[in-house]
């Protein structure tokens, strides 16, 4: 064999070498490649020296290169191996945390994208004022419309009641508006006098307070669901000015998402002094109920008498009531159902006993019943989170659609995530806490006699064994836990302390 | 790894070849006979559980000599311990890949 193809042979055994040092992690490779790379300097100096090199030898020397691919191999199933044995930390305590946790960051950062979901998140929470009611006509069929003129309006207001302390009046009419931008669009609007939002107790969002060196100018408030619509839901634009028909009007605020609990769809409401109303104009009047009258009025409705004027025609007060729960009121009454429904899917007790005196210590328990406890705190903020995710995304915090679809998410979220929490705590080694795996069949159904048949589950810690019964007996109907001594520790060398 | 751990028979040859004198890659595989692909990954092993450590040559002696530094291994005190459990597992080993005492004391006889 000529030198030449010696030296051809040696760099192929090094190209060998690199392409299984490929293999070698990369924190090892370099000394991994420098000690084969001197190996393979010494096997050729040993098995074909220079002018000596044969065939043969070439052969050897491949093969001492061909092992290289088994040692990187190793190498490399010896670095995943702490990935493997982090396997054990996949049940964790801090993995199941973290992984909690890590669902609230995804919703929550989806509810700070999502525009419908901001709005929910930022609506104030209120209730409407009590002892408000609405005035209207009685009418044959029971309907509810616009039929208090603003004459009686003025009338009331203008005289002091035995039973009400305060009225405001609104009527709603389909006006053209420019809300910023030269396309008009048209908009139902709701001219009110300028107590309507004082009255109900509405706090509003983005509410500006007027600038004493501008004119004075009739103020509008926009519906949540225009204010996203039309604006995109930017506070910098409820300070801005929105044409409503003839009338220049400065926004003054935005109504909270659900808030209007009263007759008609409204997309802004235009406040105006009661003087500045039309006269001719029809609509609802609300009036707050006098402590006398509050006292008087035991039910939902009642007749008023009007003692000013001739006609025959009476009206009617219905009592305001908030109607259309809140997202917080929908979850906080979804979250009690749900616990109360636990028990129907799961049994809510630990239901376990040891096979031996042996207790864990009393901050073991405690870290274990504090574990159970972050765990169901965990999951509260997850079903509010998910829930609004899912139901007011694209729909409006008022659209009984999006409510029902956060009723049923956060309910089946609450009852299915506890349930989980129950069963996952049962399977956690009361010791470390670690989940119990490895399960294994044990027994026979048809010999429970002298026997028990179930699952059975070990610790990774090495701490515990847990026995499931498959058949639960008068004699072994919950788990029970085998807490391991010290001549179990064999079979977990290497294991880490829990 | 507990010093009376049982070893598989090629580990306790590669460790038995090592308290031998054969102190580097090459070396084992020509004593014991075993692939490269064996004896390598073995080492590691051995040397992940403290029963061996590795040192790299000096360059100095190495550039005296004209050849690039070896990586040499040697036993550890859990190492020798595991061998002497594995020589009572394994009789012959001793027979096998004679020791340096057993070399010297066959001499003598």
């Amino acid at each position: 064999m000529t030198p030449r193809l010696g030296w051809a042979f040696h760099a192929f055994h090094l190209a060998v070498l690199r392409a299984a040092s490929n293999l070698v992690p990369t924190r090892r490779r370099r000394e991994w490649m420098r000690e084969w790379q001197s190996e393979l300097w010494h096997v050729r100096r040993e098995r074909a020296p220079a002018p000596a090199t044969s065939w043969r030898a070439e052969r050897e020397i491949t093969a001492f290169c061909l092992g290289a691919f088994r040692d990187a191999l190793y190498l490399r199933q010896e670095h995943e191996r702490p990935e493997t044995t982090h396997g054990s930390a996949w049940g964790s305590p801090a993995h199941c945390i973290f992984g909690l946790s890590g669902v609230i960051c995804a919703a929550f950062a989806f509810a700070l994208l999502a525009p419908g979901v901001r709005a929910v998140n930022n609506a104030p929470r209120f209730t409407i004022a009590s002892g408000l009611i609405l005035i209207h006509r009685e009418r044959s069929d029971g309907d509810l419309t616009d039929t208090v003129t603003m004459q009686d309006f003025r009338r009331w207001s203008a005289h002091s009641q035995r039973s009400f302390d305060d009225f405001a009046f609104y009527s709603i009419v389909r006006e053209r508006v420019w809300p910023g931008s030269p396309a008009e669009t048209e908009w139902s609007v709701a001219h009110a006098s300028a107590n309507l939002f004082p009255l109900l107790g509405v706090p509003l969002r983005f509410a500006s307070p007027p600038d004493p060196r501008a004119a004075p100018a009739p103020l509008a408030i926009l519906s949540c669901e225009a204010f996203e619509r039309e604006f995109g839901g930017h506070p910098l634009s409820a300070a801005s000015t929105l044409r409503i028909g003839q009338v220049d009007a400065r926004i003054a605020g935005v109504a909270p998402c659900g808030a209007w609990a009263l007759p008609g769809n409204v997309d802004a409401w235009l406040l105006e002094p009661g003087s500045a109303l039309a006269d001719g104009a029809a609509g609802y009047v609300v009036a707050h109920l006098s402590p006398r009258g509050q006292a008087e009025m035991d039910g939902p409705r009642v007749a008023i008498a009007d003692g000013g004027r001739d006609s025959d025609d009476s009206f009617i007060g219905d009592r305001i009531q908030c109607q259309a729960r809140g997202p917080w009121d929908i979850y906080l009454f979804t979250v009690l159902l749900a616990l109360l429904a636990l028990p129907a899917v799961t049994s809510v007790t630990m239901g376990e006993t040891s096979f031996s005196s042996h207790k864990p210590s009393f901050s073991r328990q405690l870290y274990r019943w504090a574990f159970l406890a972050a765990k169901m705190a965990l999951l509260l903020p997850i079903a509010w989170c998910v829930p609004v995710d899912l139901a007011y995304s694209a729909a409006a915090s008022s659209s009984v659609g999006a409510q029902y679809a956060q009723l049923v998410s956060t309910f089946s979220i609450c009852l299915l995530g506890m349930r989980w929490i129950l069963l996952d705590q049962r399977q956690r080694c009361p010791v470390c806490l670690r989940r119990v795996c490895n399960p294994a069949r044990v027994g026979d159904a048809s010999r429970t006699f002298l026997g028990w048949n179930g699952t059975e589950m070990i610790c990774l810690g090495g701490h515990t064994l847990l026995h499931v019964p498959g058949l639960p007996t008068s004699w072994f109907a919950t788990q029970r836990w085998l807490y391991l001594d010290r001549s179990w520790e064999f079979l977990f060398a290497g294991s880490s302390e829990g | 790894m507990a010093p009376d751990a049982k070893l598989s028979h090629t580990a306790a040859m590669i460790l038995q070849a090592i308290n031998a004198g054969f102190i580097y890659g090459f070396s084992i595989m020509e004593m014991t006979g075993l692939p490269s692909g064996t004896v390598y990954p073995a080492m590691r092993r051995l040397e992940r559980d403290a029963l061996i450590v590795s040192r790299w040559e000096r360059q100095s002696i190495a550039d005296a000599e004209q050849r690039p530094p070896r990586k040499y291994y040697r036993l550890t005190a859990a190492g020798r311990t595991t061998l002497e459990a594995s020589r009572r597992r394994y009789p012959l080993l001793d027979r096998l890949i004679p020791s340096g005492e057993t070399r010297e004391e066959a001499r003598q006889a």
